[in-house]
């Protein structure tokens, strides 16, 4: 018997604080799936919401959190992928920055920190796809999939810059499409794809946020495609949750059930939709549902 | 050093300031040379049809040394750092990057900081996350919080003073 593999969880500020449904799914199929999940005391905010007002802050606060993961001697498991970035990019700095590194760490020792740079970052989608891999996803569905017609959003902060290294391709990402195959859906691309889902500007331009997200479920509503699957909090935000608002900004009746991954994955494992949170998706999942039985 | 010094990152930092501006004029001096207008960047810009941000343009305003001009522009606030430009840049010239250190320059610059930024930076010095537990909505109109849906206690820093102190020394010691 090998020892199951662990991974420190980085829940970062979003999923904690709110976007509770991608926890739950995540913490009713990874430990499923072979992964154990170890929560560590005393993490922060992963820096990258404050990259805009100040950088050094940014490498700051990731480097903080790498090194809490470090002292456990733990790799570290990053569901969100603004946190999955801000983390590796602290990670780039570091082998290529030494002074950098030092400074940091110099900082840190106020905390008894230190980062020596050793731990490997995962995020949902290869944690699922490279570590855990395809055959065992498929061994544990118990209901697949058949018929649905779903599209990808990867999130830009998951994609790029590929130069930092990120868990999958910059222009033409595939791993979550060869995870909806392995569960029996139907993994459907469209042109928009890459398009960005606006979150970022919540902060400061709010309104523009929300036309982003508008026009992008506008083009998946018009091409008949079923639903959206996530893999961000802050993506999901604005897919599900302001779904509504989103569609008052293009002057559309959007309707587009959207779901965090490992939510459809649970669904395909015949999990029950209360474990996964399912209740906290504010976009007409049920149509899923329904297609699902027909 | 107060939370309010560092949350209006007003006069007092001027040596990040210095240090800002010296990064900034090495990306003028440099890299920006290296930019030919291509215009790919601003092809792919997820900004660019909805809010007109051109970033070829804010290269080339760089590179003419219009750097107060563009710290004190509102276009800067308008990246969605989705870093397609820096993905696609044959010169890999990375606007994102100047974009985010105009923005960082404007801040310690001591000129106002649009939308919750503010917020977010004090909720990260009082508690270490950029908001605390929130009641989620379900479907069926109910309110509930981490707790009670069976999640673990949240993690954030235990000892807050300490990790106060932390961050006080980015701003004070010239990161």
């Amino acid at each position: 018997m090998t020892m199951k593999k662990k991974y420190a969880i980085f829940p970062g500020c979003l999923m904690p604080t709110e976007q509770y449904a991608y926890e739950l799914s995540i913490r009713e199929i990874i430990p499923l799936l072979g992964i154990e999940i170890v929560d560590l005391e005393g993490f922060s905010c992963c820096g990258e919401p404050m990259k805009s007002v100040n950088q050094f802050l940014t490498l700051y606060l990731s480097a903080r959190n790498l090194a809490i993961a470090e002292k456990d001697n733990l790799d570290v498991f990053v569901p969100c992928a603004m946190c999955h970035l801000a983390l590796s990019e602290c990670q780039h700095v570091f082998e290529n920055n030494p002074e950098m590194k030092k400074r940091i760490n110099g900082l840190l020792a106020a905390e008894n920190l230190t980062y020596t740079n050793k731990r490997q970052i995962v995020h949902t989608v290869d944690l699922l796809h490279d570590h855990i891999g395809l055959e065992t996803i498929q061994q544990h569905v118990k209901k697949p999939l058949k018929g649905l017609k779903i599209t990808a959003h990867y999130g830009c902060h998951l994609i790029r810059p590929s130069e930092i290294g990120r868990p999958v391709d910059s222009e033409n990402p595939q791993k979550i499409e060869a995870i909806l195959t392995a569960i029996g859906a139907e993994p459907t691309t469209c042109p928009q794809k890459l398009d960005c889902c606006g979150a970022p500007l919540l902060t400061n331009l709010p309104e523009s946020a929300l036309t982003k997200t508008g026009q992008k479920l506008q083009a998946i509503q018009e091409q008949g495609i079923h639903g959206m699957v996530d893999v961000c909090p802050w993506c999901h935000k604005m897919f599900d949750n302001r779904q509504t608002k989103a569609g008052e900004t293009v002057a559309a009746k959007l309707a587009v059930p959207v779901l965090y991954l490992p939510q459809l994955i649970g669904l395909a494992f015949g999990l029950s939709p209360d474990a996964l949170g399912l209740d906290l998706n504010l976009s007409p999942v049920e149509k899923l549902q329904q297609k699902e039985e027909a | 050093m107060t939370i309010v010094d560092l949350t209006s990152m007003g006069e007092p930092q001027t040596d990040l300031k210095k240090e800002l501006n010296a990064r900034l004029t090495k990306l003028q001096d440099e890299i920006s040379d290296f930019c030919f207008q291509c215009g790919k960047c601003t092809s792919g810009c997820e900004a660019h049809k909805l809010l007109e941000l051109e970033p070829h343009k804010i290269v080339a305003l760089l590179k003419r040394g219009l750097l107060n001009e563009l710290v004190n522009s509102d276009i800067i606030w308008t990246c969605m750092s989705c870093m397609k430009c820096r993905e696609r840049c044959p010169q890999r010239v990375a606007p994102v990057d100047i974009l985010f250190g105009l923005k960082n320059m404007a801040v310690a610059s001591g000129k106002e900081i649009p939308g919750k930024y503010t917020g977010m930076l004090q909720s990260i010095l009082s508690m270490g996350l950029i908001q605390d537990i929130q009641q989620a909505t379900t479907r069926t109109n109910k309110t509930v919080k981490r707790d009670e849906l069976g999640l673990p206690p949240l993690s954030k820093p235990v000892d807050v003073t300490k990790f106060h102190a932390g961050i006080m020394k980015i701003a004070m010691d010239k990161v």
